[in-house]
């Protein structure tokens, strides 16, 4: 199906709400192919291949409001559903917040090229990829301490999309993106039953965004060996490195009170904080849709408007809510956008190795184990899953600890920011180190 | 409805959620998760939905053009390169969600999903494609593409096909096919009521209501064909209170396979009261302690606990492939002899029962440790076949794109023999649990969590203060040899959980009596 015929399908579905008495209608549509291949073990474990559809409506009916989606795109399907869906969106409540954006939210967007869509991934052969697998699980078992290896599973996986959005207060918007991605897990054998598993991921917009295979393997390794003979360490407060790798899930915490559904609904510690510092002068972070071949690129949020860079945190300081449309209105503000793009940090010096090999006493964290982050009161406990390490040096694994806090605390006590972004999540966290969390283990 | 720049990270979240690293559990209402807007659907439509039993009449899924023929004809075309076997999952699902917020009903949102996956199994290996388009060219290109992963001469053409019957765990009364928007606006209503009145600390509720009208249909290269009517509901109500400036929030919720009777009697002014409880219950809580500390489990809910400790290690994929922490351990003691651990398809109405799964098995009841001993895994075709044992009916998908996964049901301990008060009593100093809010382990290295929202100290046998927010975090197969006692109170929860495993969610219930249990560090901060 032709992007043409996509936006003709949204036009479509659209003009059938509006027969059934609609007044403002928003449709979107897309269209994907995307390919997986999983292989374990030297052999083949399992292949997806498929393409997915599917069209929604964002119906504005006398004051009331209802989204809807289908995959069932047969075009009387269409003329029904979206007439039906009207009559159904009549009992609701009237809510005076709900509206299409304004027509100038849409102008002004980016009509360049944001590097989204990458030839070459149609391009991908049966062969490439199995190629590829082949080669992530080969490096993995030619790894020092292979003998230990459990499985090794490896994959990659690549798609394409086309995506339209239409509004009838006069938007027609598009994009064709594509991503491909590579991965490799090894298990490996510890002294008891114990089986930790290491991965090694990369990937991105392009072929060429997934680096080495040699590296990936050799990194998934070292990281299931790594966690041989794990153990507690006494209940305390310490200084704490975490993984760039790491800190999307921690920062996300902070990100999602942020939110105007939060802070609208009083769900939220950073309400009354825009402005005020919440962290240390360390924490700057740009929120930037229009990063070229970003993860989270695009000319247009989720509503339609036009996107542009903004900055989330000056110096520890927030400087906007997520808004969209309907919170913005609910709390009489101006709207911003409806969610987070690329998130792009204010760099330190030095990696996260750099900061291990100067650290006295402290735990080095690089992976999390459940837990959660109340988003009304800040307060937090997650699992850990890292290192101890003393006078510069990785001593031992830990595992079944936690550490635990308050965001308002944590992030002031942010002091140091690595120079290593993880260009693997649209979060582009580098390695951060706290002065002093609370970690609780053993006793 | 997500923006489809989403989904080109789809992939990688995939790959996060199913490399070996572990699975987890939340109980996050829709309108609380981050996608911002618009879980959507649509509704309408009500297309008869009466309860296929096997046997004669038309199958369900004829309104769409598919017949005994086409059924034949596509399973031809995925055994055409010589599989073992092949399956076609056809689904036709509804899905309303139903929000109050402030005090309004002013929110609907509908999904449509129609398609069919089509799968070819050789050996331990998959072979998956799946299409929204139900035409003969679309369904005969899915399978070729499915067939990929075999590469020998056509497999023997299907025999005449048959319709056994299956079981019926989860009868209807009111079908939400038939019942009409108006109807369902006054339960979030009542449900807002009740919170509000409860407690004049409470501020803010919201409240969604879903329902979910679904007909699979799976058709096997041995000639089997099932139906299955698959309803379910969820209700969610979620509260905001404020006192002297300190805020609190805390939810409740339900999750189960029946009709709008389920909203009968008192069930939704129970709820809403819960919730509200719940969230004001936070004003008086202090910091849960830090360390490692005897845990008594709570009936119900704390079934999060096997859920994640045991559960997800007894799947046997995990252990076909070597990777789970119980591989190999089939017959061995894993438990002390009063601990029996079940995962059970067949509990009348539960989230997680299944008249049969998403590959044809019928649903069943599966002893997974007895007195101690573990007996079972939890099987799919696939790993069935490579254990050379029967199936026990735990091969389940989120939906047509996505290939059958061994997943669990309603998993849940046996009832013991001691008074829970006598549980309580015996405990000297430690944590009482009560509520959560998710879970999640690692398989492979047998780590497992589960986040505390609503608790309480234990001193000199006496529950004391409230605590609050803390992760609760062990080694699964040592918490199992440390449960110390089993009480006589076993509770299925009956909330709204949704179990992630591969990239795929799938509704699934958990019980427990009051357990207590040490090998549990705490991460409090007190």
């Amino acid at each position: 199906m032709s992007r043409k015929k996509l936006l003709d399908l949204t036009k479509r579905a659209a003009r059938a709400a509006q027969r059934a008495g609609a007044k403002d209608v928003r449709a979107k549509a897309y269209r994907a192919r995307e390919v997986e291949l999983e292989w374990r073990d030297g052999k083949l474990d399992r292949i997806r291949e498929s393409t997915t559809q599917n069209l929604s409506l964002a119906l504005y009916v006398d004051g009331r409001y209802s989204g809807n989606s289908t995959s069932d795109l047969r075009e009387d399907a269409l003329d029904t559903w979206a007439a039906e869906l009207v009559a159904t969106t009549r009992y609701l409540a009237e809510d005076e917040h709900r509206k299409l954006p304004p027509p100038e939210r849409y102008e002004g967007m980016f009509d360049g090229d944001l590097g989204l869509f990458d030839p070459n991934v149609p391009n991908i052969t049966p062969d490439d990829r199995l190629k590829r697998v082949a080669l992530l699980e080969e490096a993995a078992r030619s790894g020092k301490g292979a003998d230990r290896i459990v499985s090794v599973d490896s994959g990659v996986s690549d798609d394409e999309s086309e995506s339209v959005c239409f509004a009838t207060n006069g938007l027609e918007a598009k994009e064709h993106s594509s991503s491909a991605w590579a991965w490799v897990t090894v298990a490996a054998r510890d002294e008891d039953d114990r089986k930790p598993s290491g991965t090694g991921y990369a990937g991105g917009r392009f072929v060429t965004d997934i680096i080495s295979e040699k590296n990936l393997g050799q990194e998934a390794l070292a990281r299931a060996l790594a966690q041989m003979g794990s153990r507690q360490v006494p209940t305390g407060d310490y200084e704490v490195i975490i993984e760039n790798r790491a800190a999307p899930s921690l920062f996300s915490h902070l990100i999602g009170p942020l939110s105007g559904g939060s802070i609208q609904q009083k769900r939220s510690f950073m309400e009354g904080r825009l402005k005020k510092e919440v962290g240390s002068k360390l924490l700057t972070v740009t929120d930037d849709p229009l990063l070229p071949r970003g993860l989270a690129s695009t000319a247009w949020d989720k509503e339609g408007m036009a996107t542009r860079k903004r900055v989330l945190f000056d110096r520890g300081a927030p400087q906007f809510y997520y808004l969209d449309t309907y919170y913005a209105s609910k709390l009489g503000l101006e709207p911003t956008t409806g969610g987070t793009s690329n998130l792009v940090w204010g760099l330190g010096d030095r990696s996260a190795e750099e900061m291990i090999a100067k650290m006295d006493k402290g735990l080095y964290v690089v992976g999390f184990l459940g837990g959660n982050s109340n988003g009304t009161t800040g307060d937090f406990s997650l699992g850990i899953k890292g290192f101890y390490v003393e006078k510069g040096e990785i001593k031992h694994p830990v595992s079944e600890m936690n550490m635990a806090g308050n965001h308002l605390e944590l992030w002031k006590n942010l002091v140091e920011v690595g120079s290593d972004p993880w260009r693997y999540s649209s979060y582009r966290t580098p390695a951060l180190r706290f002065s002093k969390i609370r970690c609780s283990g053993a006793g | 409805m997500k923006k489809h720049d989403d989904k080109s990270m789809w992939s990688r979240r995939r790959f996060l959620a199913s490399s070996a690293a572990g699975a987890g559990l939340i109980f996050a209402p829709p309108f609380l998760a981050s996608c911002g807007g618009a879980k959507s659907a649509a509704s309408t439509a009500p297309l008869a939905g009466t309860k296929p039993v096997g046997g004669g009449g038309p199958l369900y899924f004829s309104k769409f053009g598919i017949d005994e023929q086409a059924l034949s004809k596509v399973l031809a075309e995925a055994m055409g390169r010589g599989g073992d076997f092949a399956d076609l999952f056809f689904q036709h699902r509804i899905t309303h969600y139903l929000g109050l917020q402030d005090g309004q009903v002013d929110r609907a949102y509908s999904d449509i999903e129609l398609g069919c996956g089509v799968r070819v199994v050789r050996g331990d290996q998959t072979g998956f494609a799946f299409t929204e388009d139900l035409s003969a060219e679309a369904l005969t290109s899915a399978a070729r593409t499915a067939a990929v992963v075999a590469n020998a001469k056509a497999g023997a053409p299907n025999k005449a096909f048959e319709r056994p019957g299956v079981p019926d765990f989860y009868p209807i009364e009111v079908s939400w096919a038939e019942l009409g928007i108006d109807k369902k606006i006054p339960v979030l209503g009542a449900a807002n009521e009740v919170a509000f009145g409860h407690d004049p600390r409470i501020v803010k509720v919201q409240a969604m209501m879903s329902d979910s009208s679904g007909w699979i249909l799976v058709a096997r290269s041995d000639g089997k064909i099932f139906e299955d009517f698959q309803p379910m509901t969820t209700c969610y109500v979620n509260c905001v209170a404020e006192k002297d400036g300190r805020r609190e929030e805390n939810y409740d919720s339900l999750g189960m396979r029946g009709g709008f009777e389920v909203y009968g009697g008192d069930r939704i002014r129970d709820l809403a009261r819960t919730a509200a409880k719940r969230t004001v219950a936070l004003f008086d809580a202090i910091d849960a302690p830090a360390g490692e500390t005897p845990v008594v489990l709570a009936p119900g809910f704390s079934g999060i606990l096997l859920h994640e400790a045991i559960g997800h290690g007894m799947e046997a994929d995990f252990n076909r492939k070597g990777t789970s922490v119980y591989s190999g351990r089939i017959g061995e003691r894993i438990a002390p002899e009063y601990v029996s651990i079940v995962d059970d398809g067949t509990n009348p109405g539960g989230r997680g029962s299944i008249n049969v799964d998403d590959e044809g098995t019928v649903g069943q009841k599966t002893v997974l440790v007895e007195n101690g001993i573990l007996r079972s895994y939890m099987h799919d075709r696939i790993s069935a076949t490579h254990y050379k044992v029967a199936p026990t009916g735990n091969g389940r998908r989120e939906s047509y794109k996505h290939p059958p996964v061994p997943r669990m049901r309603n998993t849940y301990m046996a009832a013991g023999k001691h008074d829970p008060q006598e549980i309580i009593a015996s405990v000297k100093k430690g944590i009482y649990a009560e509520t959560f809010t998710n879970g999640q382990v690692r398989i492979g290295s047998g780590d497992f969590s589960f986040y505390l929202k609503n608790g309480a100290l234990i001193e000199d046998g006496k529950i004391t203060r409230p605590i609050k927010d803390a992760n609760l975090i062990g080694f699964g197969p040592k918490v199992l040899e440390q449960v110390k006692m089993v009480g006589t109170d076993l509770a299925l929860d009956g909330g709204a959980g949704t179990c992630g495993k591969d990239g795929q969610s799938v509704p699934v219930d958990m019980g427990l009596p009051t357990v207590l249990c040490e090998g549990i560090s705490v991460g409090g901060r007190g």
